[in-house]
């Protein structure tokens, strides 16, 4: 399976989700994700956890909005007649299955490349060159904002500027830890851009690195999993 | 447009737009700001209008699929709404970069331009998301919204008017926050690194 | 080997890099930790792909076991742990020039010692390597290129600084000290020491030993899982009241700005205190310290001044006489012999006068001029 196989039927089954109208239909549709999680000879559980931490809150609160509170679906709204509890019921079991769909794909996909780098990974993507190089970039940002909101966050308590617990100094000195991170991503960056990349000509070697890692765009494989994907949609449609 | 400095610029308010979620979490604050970067990018490479609308798009969209992959995978869906940000913030928010950046800083007209954008973003953002929030969520986002959608609900509103209406009613307040938070942040950042995403210059013959 | 020798706002560095650019494309590792890294990697083992070449044709240099760092993301490794990435990452590419700019300055004195070796022997391997450091001196062996201007812009004046009052004195006491990372090994286990103040203590210890764990433990940064810590024979819980004790000065100055200028610093820094009841010398003084510091404005951008610059400016806190006690994380980095001359010297006045200095330093020619107690950090315990 290639990352852009994966994406595709992720892509796929998502829309495929987004469209199907009753419970059977997602039914189905979950079940090829499953295969596709399954596929991958990984733990599946982590993902199915993960999945279900996401939709469930999103369940309580539909329950309480539209079964408790409102006691009828949108199309009984916009109708206007009294509808009923069992209404609301079917319309919250069919967000809530499409809403689980999308979480449990997305994990799914990751449980195919979970030993690739993220180098590996990008470089493989059937995507233009300076999308790639923004990914990963912006992956690293991430990490060096992280560490940089730790590293602040160690010097703002230690000024006694902001606390380690919820508090009122919070909510007033939270933003000088947002800007504090900024400023030294920033100057981090800049440096960067001003003397080691010019110098080294680092981002070209960025660019030899993914091109070495891009890989056929679809596989046979993949068509396979496409093929699955677009047969239980349009089951689904039924 | 895409020069090397602004790739940098879209990754790194990507990045703010990421990690702001983490920052909020550490400092225990009951609020979710997720659009700062995009705002932030729109106003450090106005005033070229056109490249602030791509490049901030393209930093909020980024954000949105980085988000959507690791800890929250319906943000994606929202890249209108990413896109109706990076629009005001470009066309509108980036007019007051000047009173931004205005030392010692004067408070009357740098307070009435953040509420005053922040409002129009948050409105435009709320009409961008509502479709999305209807159609994938059923109008409940898990936030303290969906009871405001609840009441309009039960009050006869339609689906897409309570998710509107409640929408107005929150929105605003989060986005003039987020046009507070971008503002002191562009306020705050060096000169060269403004003067670094300016459009490169022809080279003389 | 090049060595590019000269005191701080020199030029050395731009002299450095004007070598490099010459010889481009050459490696680079900057002054500070994140300097040292490309910036375009999410973990240490794509950090490698991204320089390796495809056949490296010399010796690698690898001080470190860099496979069992492989999914380690790069910003969370120590400031030495980077530069030595990188000069390995430098090993396994075809660059065929290298420039380091005080980058050295970070490691432990072995792995200092083995990358130098590396770098001069590196010519036989075809490797052109210019270098700047400040704790070397006219190295042998090196080609000595002396860069004399000099700038008066930041010049800093520490002869006056660190004069003080006396202090009164606070001891403190720390027993029964554990404290273990969220999923990691204990730090620390039933750890205890007595620091009083009118001294000097000189944490030592391996990388990951806990040197600035234990800082960040005193400034209530982290909360310790058990023990207690004494100020004076009261008990002291920072992570729970506040950091009322610790003037801390961090090894990277730009984690501990408060603002993005001087005077927003200050004003921010003078509030919080002065809410806790400490005493903060007025703005004239502070502005006179910081001029002193090599910083004439209030209303200078902290993020625009030089590294070196900012480093000394980090320092304003410690020797303002704020706090009774000052933690200083590296406090050399970047700065030459005359600078870490009068600092060292600025440290025993400040515990002359009853202040308590805890520092951590690989330079061991500033901790001798410094009279101090050292302090071990080892197999969980301090002693």
């Amino acid at each position: 399976m290639t990352p852009n196989g994966a994406v595709a039927f992720a892509l796929l089954v998502i829309v495929s989700a987004l469209l199907a109208r009753d419970p059977v239909g997602l039914l189905v549709i979950l079940t090829a994700t499953s295969c596709f999680a399954l596929a991958s000879r990984r733990p599946v559980w982590s993902a199915l956890v993960w999945s279900c931490g996401i939709v469930l809150p999103l369940v309580l609160f539909m329950t309480l909005v539209w079964i408790i509170i409102v006691g009828r679906a949108p199309h009984e709204i916009a109708a206007n007649v009294e509808g009923s509890r069992s209404a609301a019921s079917f319309y919250v079991t069919i967000i809530c299955l499409r809403l689980f769909i999308i979480a449990f794909t997305v994990q799914a996909t990751f449980l195919h490349f979970a030993g690739w780098t993220p180098l590996r990974f990008i470089g493989a993507l059937a995507l233009p060159r300076v999308a790639k190089k923004l990914l990963v970039l912006t992956l690293s940002l991430i990490d060096t904002i992280l560490q940089a909101v730790d590293r602040a966050r160690t010097a703002l308590i230690g000024a006694g500027l902001i606390t380690r617990q919820r508090s009122w100094r919070n909510l007033r000195h939270g933003w000088i830890l947002v800007q504090t991170v900024w400023l030294t991503v920033i100057t981090i960056v800049l440096g960067r851009t001003r003397d080691k990349w010019p110098v080294e000509d680092t981002l070209a070697r960025l660019e030899g690195s993914l091109a070495a890692r891009a890989t056929a765009r679809l596989s046979a494989t993949d068509f396979g999993w496409m093929a699955l994907a677009i047969a239980t949609g349009v089951a689904g449609l039924r | 447009m895409l020069t090397t400095p602004r790739l940098v610029a879209i990754a790194l308010c990507a990045a703010l737009n990421f990690a702001i979620g983490n920052i909020v979490y550490l400092i225990k604050l009951p609020i979710y700001l997720d659009s700062i970067g995009t705002i932030l990018c729109a106003l450090l490479i106005f005033p070229n209008r056109l490249a602030a609308i791509a490049c901030a798009f393209i930093a909020g969209f980024i954000s949105t699929i980085l988000t959507g992959l690791i800890l929250n995978p319906f943000l994606p869906w929202f890249s209108l709404t990413v896109l109706s940000i990076a629009i005001v913030s470009a066309l509108l928010t980036g007019l007051a970069t000047a009173t931004f950046r205005t030392r010692p800083l004067p408070v009357v007209p740098f307070v009435t331009k953040v509420v005053l954008y922040g409002l129009i973003t948050g409105i435009v953002s709320a009409l961008a998301s509502a479709p999305v929030v209807v159609y994938l969520f059923g109008g409940v986002t898990g936030s303290g919204s969906s009871f405001v959608v609840a009441l309009f609900l039960k009050t006869g509103q339609q689906l897409l008017d309570s998710v509107v209406l409640a929408g107005l009613a929150t929105d605003p307040i989060d986005k003039t926050l987020e046009v507070l938070l971008a503002a002191l942040l562009y306020r705050a950042t060096p000169r060269e690194f403004i003067a670094m995403l300016a459009p490169a210059q022809p080279s003389a013959a | 080997m090049e060595f590019i020798a000269g005191t701080n706002f020199s030029g050395r560095s731009a002299a450095l890099m004007a070598r490099l650019r010459k010889q481009a494309p050459a490696f680079f590792i900057g002054p500070h930790a994140e300097a040292a890294l490309s910036g375009l990697s999410s973990t240490v083992a794509d950090e490698i792909e991204i320089y390796r070449a495809p056949k490296p044709d010399r010796e690698a240099f690898a001080p470190l076991d860099f496979a069992a760092y492989a999914e380690r993301r790069p910003p969370t490794l120590s400031g030495g742990e980077q530069v030595l990435l990188a000069v390995h990452c430098f090993s396994l590419s075809d660059y065929a020039a290298i420039g380091i700019d005080t980058a050295l300055e970070q490691l432990d004195p072995d792995n200092r010692h083995r990358a130098i070796s590396y770098l001069t022997h590196a010519e036989s391997q075809g490797i052109s390597a210019t270098l700047a450091d400040n704790r070397l001196d006219r190295p042998p062996g090196m080609t000595v290129h002396e860069v004399t201007s000099t700038s008066a812009e930041f010049a800093c004046d520490l002869t006056a600084a660190a004069l003080l009052p006396a202090c009164q004195p606070m001891a403190i006491k720390v027993q029964g000290l554990s404290f273990r990372y969220p999923g990691g090994r204990d730090i620390f286990r039933n750890a205890g020491v007595k620091l009083e103040s009118g001294h000097a203590y000189r944490l030592i210890g391996v990388n990951g030993a806990g040197k600035t764990t234990f800082c960040k433990l005193l400034a209530g940064v982290l909360a310790a899982d058990a023990g207690a810590i004494e100020l004076d024979g009261k008990p002291y819980a920072p992570w729970r009241t506040g950091n009322r004790a610790f003037a801390f000065a961090t090894q990277n100055p730009d984690h501990q700005w408060c603002g993005a200028t001087l005077g927003e610093d200050v004003t921010r820094r003078r509030g919080v205190l002065e809410r806790q009841g400490i005493k903060v010398p007025p703005d004239e003084t502070l502005a006179a310290l910081a001029a002193r510091l090599g910083v004439r404005s209030m209303e200078q951008h902290l993020y625009e001044l030089p590294l070196v610059a900012r480093k000394r400016l980090s320092w304003l806190w410690a020797f303002s006489g704020v706090m009774p006690w000052i933690m200083l994380d590296e406090p050399t980095l970047g700065q030459d012999r005359t600078t870490r001359d009068a600092l060292a010297d600025a440290i025993a006045r400040l515990s002359g006068s009853g202040y308590g200095v805890v520092f951590i330093t690989h330079d061991d020619d500033f901790a001798a001029r410094i009279a101090h107690r050292p302090l071990r950090i080892s197999d969980r315990l301090i002693s």
